[in-house]
């Protein structure tokens, strides 16, 4: 058991405090966003006010608020697993072009299963989309030593262009005579369910809330997950202690990519209900976005989503009161990371008394055994 | 046929105007060990800023002088936060890339505020005298370029010189190789560091900027459109050299303008392989697959200087 607290993933409590520094960047980056907002005319508290009320103050905004933490749940939860193994999957908008292709493949053929067989077979299916779009850099990371950032970042802009290709003709998965070019419409059997009747809020949240927890258990409480953060925490003292690093690190990039894939199975499955050219645009790297705010805490990834999510919900009805254009969001969620990244998470300069701590008890680790 | 050719050729040298001169700063950022993912986002605001100055001051020189300012400034912030900070230099530029991104969307109303059209700007001249333009082939392929692609054709040449042949140079190669051996022979690693960061972000604005002004003459939100990570594509293809770096940005020009044309004309070939061509063509660079492909040893780690 000691052991485990020398690693870096804290609990509940642990959550708290390391989040005073993110929710600081947030204020000085609704401060200066501010600025701007005075600069266009406008009171800037009111902006803000109008922003919260789009965002949770109605039955549409809430659902609206989920519609869109969805994807960077599931591309942050992706981000997040490679994160806690010192990996950056910055492939997350490949990933999730190639969950949109593998899901929509079998969610628009009619097969003989009942429904729910149907939808779980669509997921699945974008889930292994994602894993063989991490195949490649998993690969060349873990046995060539080729850094995975510049390989799932160029297999992003393959990504985009091999859906462009399939949803024009001749591809099968292309529709006929499309006014714009797409794929038919998802099967009903394959559809995510909507969770608000009247709204497009839809069961992909649930399914990024639930792997948030999975995740955070997995990476917690059990020996998988303790390698896995042994493995972004000291990689010598990984190898001393006779964890097959290689064969970890290709592991974990594939479950990260198929975690990815997942985002796309969410926006296709429950949001546009086909595929289309630039069904995402910019998605991965909010992904990283997110991971970042929450330090790579899975748990912290859903409050992060829902935050970003929010922003965008409200900027709407933020543009209707006030008229400031909705791009403000993205204005503030930059800002807020750039000052997380500014101040720091404990990481930067030289280290609490507890780090140092967690360095000994890893030298130990590694050296002792 | 030919002249569809020759069209072709001038379209590719224009198409890749931008990326040459984005990787030069490119070049320099990570040969002093700095990713910077944020060049698309630097681009992108030198493109407005040079919209911009145009319309202000109806001066390309004075707009393009402002992209590059912008761009630069992008860039400081990359490098406070990377160097300084040693913050992770992927989170932090793709954070650069969405501030980019909203604030750009978000000035694009204000930009052209007060305008009941789409105002004219001026556009980078065409130098070359009516005869030169009329020479076959070099005539339309060169000659008739805005003197911005000569300057994106001009610029890998003087920054191979710099980092090759002069002392600065090998200063800037060696912080990205060895910080340790910089820091011995007593040149401060983290004032090199910023030099190349903010270089990048210069000649990504000015990239930027003749994305907007060689021949459309607006601004468009996410005009970019990835250009900036294409420009990342460059860099491990032409080795991190300034000339192959400007050669790689060439032949994805060609692809885009073959592009172009594939979807009025109706190739054979499906357009949208010949555009991920290069893409993977970096990845079997960086497996080894076309020869050696070494990236500057310490691009991507924080520099620590307290760690021998």
């Amino acid at each position: 058991m000691k052991t485990r607290r020398s690693t870096r993933l804290s609990g509940l409590g642990g959550l708290v405090i390391p989040y005073a520094r993110p929710l600081l960047a947030i204020f000085l980056a609704l401060l200066v966003s501010a600025v701007f907002i005075i600069y266009r005319g406008a009171n800037p508290l009111e902006a803000y006010k109008a922003m919260l009320e789009g965002a949770f103050g109605s039955r549409a905004g809430l659902a609206n608020t989920g519609v869109r933490a969805t994807p960077l749940l599931l591309g942050g939860l992706a981000v997040a697993v490679g994160w806690q193994a010192g990996l950056l999957n910055v492939g997350i908008e490949g990933q999730i072009y190639l969950g949109g292709i593998f899901s929509t493949a079998i969610a628009i053929s009619p097969l003989p299963v009942p429904p729910w067989l149907h939808l779980l077979i669509a997921i699945i299916a974008g889930f292994i989309g994602g894993v063989v779009w991490g195949l490649i850099p998993a690969f060349l990371k873990a046995y060539r030593g080729i850094s995975e950032i510049v390989v799932t970042l160029m297999l992003n802009y393959v990504a985009i262009q091999l859906t462009s290709l399939v949803v024009h003709e001749p591809s099968p998965l292309a529709k006929k005579d499309a006014f714009y070019p797409q794929s038919p419409i998802i099967l009903p059997s394959a559809q995510l369910p909507i969770l608000i009747k009247g709204t497009s809020l839809h069961a992909g949240l649930i399914i990024g809330l639930v792997l948030g927890v999975v995740i955070y258990f997995v990476l917690r409480y059990t020996n998988f997950g303790f390698r896995i953060r042994m493995l972004g925490g000291n990689i010598n003292a990984a190898r001393y202690t006779g964890i097959n690093v290689r064969r970890l690190m290709f592991v974990v990039i594939l479950i990260s990519a198929g975690i990815g894939g997942l985002g796309g199975v969410g926006e296709v499955l429950g949001l546009k209900l086909a595929l289309y050219d630039y069904f995402v645009v910019g998605l991965g790297y909010d992904s990283i976005a997110v991971a970042l705010m929450a330090n790579g805490h899975p748990l912290g990834v859903i409050a992060t989503s829902i935050f970003f999510g929010a922003l965008r919900a409200g900027a709407g009805k933020m543009q209707v009161v006030a008229g400031i254009e909705t791009p403000i969001a993205a204005v503030i969620q930059a800002l807020a990371v750039l000052f997380v990244i500014g101040l720091g998470f404990a990481k930067v300069g030289r280290g609490s008394w507890r780090e140092k701590k967690e360095d000994e008890a890893k030298e130990v680790l590694a050296h002792g055994e | 046929m030919e002249s569809s050719i020759v069209d072709l050729l001038a379209a590719s040298v224009r198409l890749a105007a931008p990326l040459m001169i984005a990787g030069v700063g490119g070049v320099f950022t990570e040969r002093v060990g700095i990713f910077n993912i944020g060049i698309e986002g630097m681009m992108l605001v030198g493109a407005m800023a040079g919209i911009w100055g145009s319309l202000a001051t109806e001066n390309i020189w004075v707009a393009s002088l402002l992209a590059m300012v912008v761009g630069g400034l992008l860039a400081a912030a990359h490098a406070f936060l990377t160097v300084s900070r040693r913050a992770n230099q992927i989170v932090s530029g793709a954070a650069i890339n969405l501030f980019a991104l909203g604030i750009t969307n978000l000035l694009n109303t204000p930009l052209y505020e007060g305008y009941k059209y789409r105002p004219r700007v001026d556009l980078y001249p065409i130098l070359a005298p009516q005869w030169l333009q009329e020479v076959p082939l070099f005539g339309q392929v060169l000659f008739g370029q805005p003197v911005i692609v000569w300057i994106a054709i001009f610029l890998p040449f003087i920054a191979a010189w710099v980092i090759y042949r002069t002392s600065f140079g090998l200063n800037i190669r060696a912080t990205g190789e060895h910080p340790q051996a910089v820091a011995t022979a007593g040149i401060s690693v983290i004032r090199m560091k910023y030099i190349g960061v903010i270089l990048s972000g210069v000649f990504a604005g000015l990239g930027g900027a003749t994305l907007a002004l060689a021949d459309l003459g607006l601004f468009a939100p996410n005009m970019t459109a990835g250009r900036g990570f294409a420009v990342l594509a460059t860099l491990v293809v032409g080795k991190w050299n300034p000339i192959l770096v400007a050669g790689a940005g060439l032949l994805l020009g060609a692809a885009d303008a073959i592009a172009l044309r594939a979807q009025t004309f109706g190739f054979a070939i499906p357009y949208q392989l010949l555009v991920m061509l290069p893409y993977l063509l970096t990845i079997a660079a960086l497996a080894g697959l076309v020869g050696r492909t070494v990236p500057p040893k310490t691009v991507g780690q924080p520099y620590d200087p307290e760690k021998i």
